[in-house]
């Protein structure tokens, strides 16, 4: 599936169109072969490079399986004809049950931007999630996610870190995850072992004393 | 993983709704057929490209697991 333009000319990318991230003196690789040294732009529904005399090309992120510092790993294939780069189109391949991948490295003479064009390219990406991927359109997320936190964007997807992971857990939670880890060779209050969470709720519910059953709770 | 890409062992530092990965401390199984990635020690990968997460069985904590689950899917509940 090539989403891809070809080497070419086409306009700069301008901020009221989403762009995040410029970087001049940045040459560009594919497949290990140099394409010469130009400015990577990084908005949010293209990543493009543009070299000196104008030629570049621009990657949509849904075709971008990774990208880390410098490499970009592109869900495309990519061939050079004599006036420059062309993606291919579906080929009558033997190779039809493999997708396509080409390897983009992108080389900023300013190696202390790298961090800020990672993280320019992870909000971009994140903005384009596959179609089915949208079904629970009212999920708001966390108000746990770091870069929200930083940047004040409501709409980039939050993402889970291990510590923030665990400040999720209510005190019942806490506590049944310090119980876990100390105390589960020992069966001192082991009438609370449950398949699930109890709520403020359903400590409420059973404030007569009742007790737990092994309940495997289906939701 | 993906077919015909890496397969990638990193430890794993975010995740979001879509699935899209961080991973730091990364490896590639195939670094011949991917020499670029080597000096790569942090990446995000794309969610829908992924075939399958594999975690390391002893030190997942499933119990914590359904805990947290369980918590989410009574948050959004309400």
């Amino acid at each position: 599936m090539a989403l891809m333009s070809f080497l070419r000319s086409f306009p700069l990318p301008r901020s009221a169109e989403g762009l995040r991230q410029q970087q001049p003196d940045t040459e560009a690789v594919l497949n290990r072969k140099g394409l010469g040294t130009g400015t990577l732009y990084i908005a949010e529904n293209h990543l493009s490079w543009l070299d000196g005399s104008g030629l570049g090309f621009s990657l949509e992120y849904p075709t971008i399986s990774l990208h880390a510092h410098l490499y970009v790993l592109v869900n495309a294939k990519f061939r050079e004809e004599s006036k420059g780069l062309v993606a291919d189109e579906e080929e009558e391949d033997s190779d039809d049950d493999i997708e396509p991948i080409a390897e983009f490295r992108f080389v900023p003479s300013d190696k202390s931007s790298l961090e800020a064009m990672f993280t320019a390219m992870c909000e971009c990406q994140a903005l384009h999630p596959d179609p089915e991927d949208e079904d629970s359109d009212d999920y708001d997320g966390d108000e746990y996610d770091v870069e929200a936190h930083e940047q004040e964007q409501g709409d980039i997807p939050k993402f889970y870190t291990y510590e923030e992971g665990l400040s999720h857990l209510t005190a019942e939670g806490q506590a049944t995850l310090e119980r876990l880890e100390g105390t589960l060779s020992q069966s001192v209050s082991s009438q609370y072992n449950i398949a699930g969470i109890w709520t403020e709720d359903s400590v409420r519910d059973y404030e007569d004393g009742m007790e737990f059953e092994d309940a495997d709770v289906d939701h | 993983r993906h077919p015909a890409g890496p397969a990638i062992c990193g430890t794993l530092h975010s995740v979001d709704q879509y699935l899209n990965i961080k991973l730091t401390d990364i490896s590639v199984t195939d670094p011949e057929k991917y020499p670029h990635m080597l000096p790569v020690k942090n990446c995000f990968i794309r969610g829908s490209v992924v075939h399958y997460v594999q975690l390391p069985t002893d030190e997942v904590d499933t119990q914590l697991l359904q805990d947290a689950a369980r918590k989410e899917a009574l948050q959004q509940k309400q």
